[in-house]
């Protein structure tokens, strides 16, 4: 008793830690090549061939190293699982036929998101079992939690394959997705991610890994395009968080102007659970700019909105999709809030028919409206779902279904899958006037010809 | 840490080669093998299920100093003994039945296994279990071990772990004292005065434990989807593993090879060289020649010249040896690897074992050169 109450102490602290130990580290490698400016309208020479030439969707103006044929180029084909595993027979007295659930920690900043998410795909799962055929086995979603603890979610995907899951989904957090990512390579069991934003998750060659959700390049290039391209912006600063997700999302955004021709002023950090932010209103006044970009969760780009709108600070508002949410607008104030400009997944209010379905059955299921986090997990779970049910139940055909799959038509709409099966479909941006969010789709941002664009 | 070889003990397994090697020597019987840098592989004895082992996967292997066979699987550990495999599972108190890597104590004979929870000692048939919450541990999933004098490193998927082998204390190091931005660490392996780490993301890091400093070094173009140039750095700096022998460090990634011999790279990826994939699990580095797992087949290399080990779509053993300038010269093999998806590798002067995704290897060594010569001279 003792002991356990010693270790869950411990826990408890090493969890604190590991939301709180984040810290910002300079670059110590010295020996990088460092990227030519070039004019913003100096065309790529990079050749787009293969399979897959699309990586990342990334307009031609913002590749890195736009004026160099790079030495090698990879996701052009995509990277097959050379391992055996397909004819191993299914297992015997099968009752039921398993896929675990990764869920943020519930007591975490992720953790609404991750509920919703959950909402999402048991809904996908509960109208499977009730649409199965006699003699078909039932799907059981095993759920697990993550803890904050770097590494945890190692850990619960060991877990997983130890309860013979077929596949997982999970989670919203980068680093758990990616520790995770590089337990299923080991155990061999594919991983559906309908959440992160990580740009750096996919990039990792593990040919066990699909993500529904556009990640934060779709977003940075599309934010990059508005602000420089369209509004024709010229001094611009960030504000997100410092973590991780902060650190990472906001590159592609970061690279990407620079390419066009204007480097951000100032790239400014805060913590999450920041409530101040006089340091950061004192800096931006200082550089005084023509747009601020917020990368961060709602509560705090909402309060610093406000602040830096008291503090006098004219300059346009831009953010990345998590300011389209109410907190944001309430924190905000109508002097933070008007105007803003968000990169954004899909109209919410769009009208077709799987959309507005889809709505209707999760309202009835749950008696609240579907997010995009529910939206994208419902998504992953019926694309898992057809798989396995054409698979059967052996992790590598399932894989297989998985990663053969380069369109596929949701209640979020179209999706298409590039070399490292990452959802390039075309997004939209959303803008909070009038007290609403209206939403557009992304305009003359060159990008690759899909059957939808 | 892999002790260097001494050309003695190679002329001695030579002349045991010569006796027990009773298959068609392909290699021996071509004068032009005699002119590579390294041993050929002759022929393969294949092991899986009939032989007792327990699950197809194999992840590692090794031979201990007392000359038995160490064997770690997805469904745990085995030891081979009077040509027979002996099980060690969850059931005789093994902390996780996926066993991931291994390293031998030499100076106790002790075997340290790391599993997918927790890591193992093994100690005159008792185990003795490590994880997060009862040691320090930094996480249960343990990818990679190595012994350097008085310390077991240990490469989990939340920082790296050095357990004093003398005082039973341990030490972490991750993204608070350490260059890591994140303590994915992936493999790790001891050189001399210092340690390097390969790290997920993270390139590889060098460690210098009497100075207490750290040093990254990272893929210079900064970008995971294309490599800007060759030779310029770690290929990528998602390490998959890290090894070195004789002054010369080699790093596994997803995205192709690289080695560093302390003042320059090389670096390889398919179809650029014949490395034949880029998907690089693990490499052994023997004197300064690498044996190289991939998903593709196992590969042998000095940097120059290479020979690629395969099984082709029919099931019959295919060599294919590369030289500079040259074409590519094409044998077909007697017998042939269970299974392309070569995990780990174990290798010495006259024979090494192999880990695939199907089953366990042994593969016997053409006598016609040693690996130690080749690190002799050069």
């Amino acid at each position: 008793m003792k002991r356990t109450a010693l270790i869950l102490v411990c826990l408890l602290a090493t969890g604190a830690a590991g939301w709180g130990a984040y810290e910002e580290k300079e670059d110590t490698n010295t020996n990088y090549a460092a990227e030519p400016i070039l004019k913003p309208d100096a065309p790529s020479v990079q050749k787009s061939e293969g399979d897959y030439p699309y990586y990342g969707n990334v307009p031609p103006d913002l590749l890195p190293y736009r004026n160099i044929e790079p030495y090698y180029r990879y996701w052009l084909t995509r990277l097959p699982f050379r391992g055996p595993g397909r004819d191993y027979p299914a297992p015997a007295d099968l009752k039921s036929l398993k896929v675990g659930l990764l869920s943020p920690p519930p007591y975490g900043p992720e953790s609404a998101r991750g509920e919703m998410s959950k909402k999402g795909v048991m809904l996908a799962f509960e109208e499977a079992n009730a649409a199965r055929k006699a003699g078909e086995l039932p799907f059981e979603v095993i759920e697990k939690a993550d803890s904050p603890q770097w590494g945890s979610a190692a850990n619960i995907a060991v877990e997983f394959s130890d309860n013979d899951v077929l596949a997982f989904i999970g989670t919203i957090d980068g680093n758990a997705t990616h520790v995770a990512l590089r337990v299923v390579l080991k155990t061999e069991t594919f991983m559906v991610n309908c959440s992160d934003p990580d740009p750096s998750l996919t990039e990792t060659q593990i040919p066990w890994l699909l993500r529904d959700f556009p990640d934060n390049r779709q977003q940075g290039y599309l934010l990059a395009h508005l602000i420089v391209k369209e509004r024709e912006l010229r001094k611009i600063v960030v504000l997100r968080g410092n973590s991780r997700p902060g650190r990472m999302g906001v590159r592609p955004f970061v690279d990407a102007v620079r390419r066009l021709g204007h480097p951000v002023l100032q790239e400014i950090n805060f913590k999450d659970g920041d409530r101040r932010f006089d340091t950061q209103v004192a800096v931006i006044q200082q550089a005084d700019p023509d747009a601020v970009v917020f990368w961060g969760n709602p509560t705090e780009t909402g309060l610093a909105a406000a602040q830096l709108r008291a503090a006098g600070v004219k300059a346009a508002f831009f953010g990345f999709d998590r300011i389209v949410d109410p907190e944001f607008i309430k924190l905000a104030g109508p002097a933070g809030a008007e105007g803003v400009t968000a990169a954004y997944f899909f109209d919410p209010n769009k009208t077709d028919a799987a959309w507005t379905n889809f709505v209707a059955r999760f309202q009835a299921r749950y008696g609240l409206k579907p997010d995009i986090y529910a939206a994208y997990a419902y998504d992953g779970a019926k694309m898992l779902i057809a798989a396995i049910k054409k698979a059967g139940p052996n992790r590598y055909r399932i894989r297989d279904e998985m990663t053969s799959l380069d369109e596929y038509n949701g209640v979020t709409g179209y999706m298409r899958f590039d070399g490292r099966w990452d959802n390039i479909a075309p997004i939209v941006y959303a803008e909070y006037r009038g007290g609403k969010w209206s939403y557009f789709p992304e305009a003359n941002l060159k990008r690759v010809k899909t059957a939808q664009n | 840490m892999k002790t260097i070889y001494k050309l003695t003990a190679t002329l001695v397994a030579m002349g045991e080669i010569l006796c027990f090697c009773g298959a068609v020597p392909i290699g021996a019987a071509q004068s032009s093998t005699n002119n590579l840098p390294f041993p050929l592989i002759e022929r393969f004895e294949n092991f899986g299920a009939k032989d007792g082992l327990p699950t197809h996967k194999v992840h590692c292997v090794l031979r201990a100093s007392d000359g038995k066979l160490w064997v770690g699987t997805y469904g745990g550990a085995l030891f081979r003994d009077n040509g027979k495999f002996h099980l060690i599972s969850t059931n005789d108190g093994l902390s996780h039945r996926m066993v991931m890597c291994m390293v031998e104590d030499k100076r106790t004979g002790d075997m340290w296994l790391g599993t997918m929870r927790g890591l193992n000692r093994y100690s005159a048939g008792r185990i003795t279990t490590y994880t997060q919450t009862d040691s320090g541990l930094p996480n249960n999933v343990v990818y990679g071990l190595d012994i350097m004098d008085d310390t077991l490193w240990v490469a989990t998927a939340a920082g790296l772990g050095a357990l004093n082998l003398k005082t039973g204390s341990w030490s972490i190091y991750d993204q608070n004292n350490t260059v890591m931005h994140e303590p994915w660490v992936y493999s790790v392996t001891g050189a001399k005065d210092r340690v390097f780490v390969g790290v997920w993301g993270g390139g590889i890091l060098e460690y210098e434990p009497a100075s207490g400093i750290f040093k990254e070094h990272r893929d210079p173009d900064r970008d995971f989807h294309f490599d800007l140039a060759p030779d310029d750095g770690p290929v990528s700096d998602i390490t998959s593993w890290v090894a070195w022998e004789d002054g010369v460090l080699w790093q596994a990634t997803y995205f192709g090879m690289s080695r560093y011999d302390g003042s320059r790279w090389r670096t390889w990826q398919e179809t650029k060289s014949p490395l034949p994939s880029n998907f690089v699990n693990f490499i052994w580095p023997h004197g300064r020649v690498a044996w190289v797992g991939t998903d593709c087949g196992l590969s042998t290399t000095d940097g120059n010249i290479w020979v690629n080990y395969r099984t082709d779509e029919h099931g019959d053993g295919i060599m294919e040896i590369a030289r500079p300038g040259q074409p590519m010269e094409t044998r077909k093999m007697t017998t042939a690897l269970p299974n392309n998806f070569v995990l780990g590798i174990w290798v010495d002067d006259r024979e090494a074992w192999l880990a695939t995704s199907d089953g366990l290897a042994h593969a016997f060594l053409s006598p016609t050169q040693s690996a130690t010569k080749v690190a002799v001279d050069q």
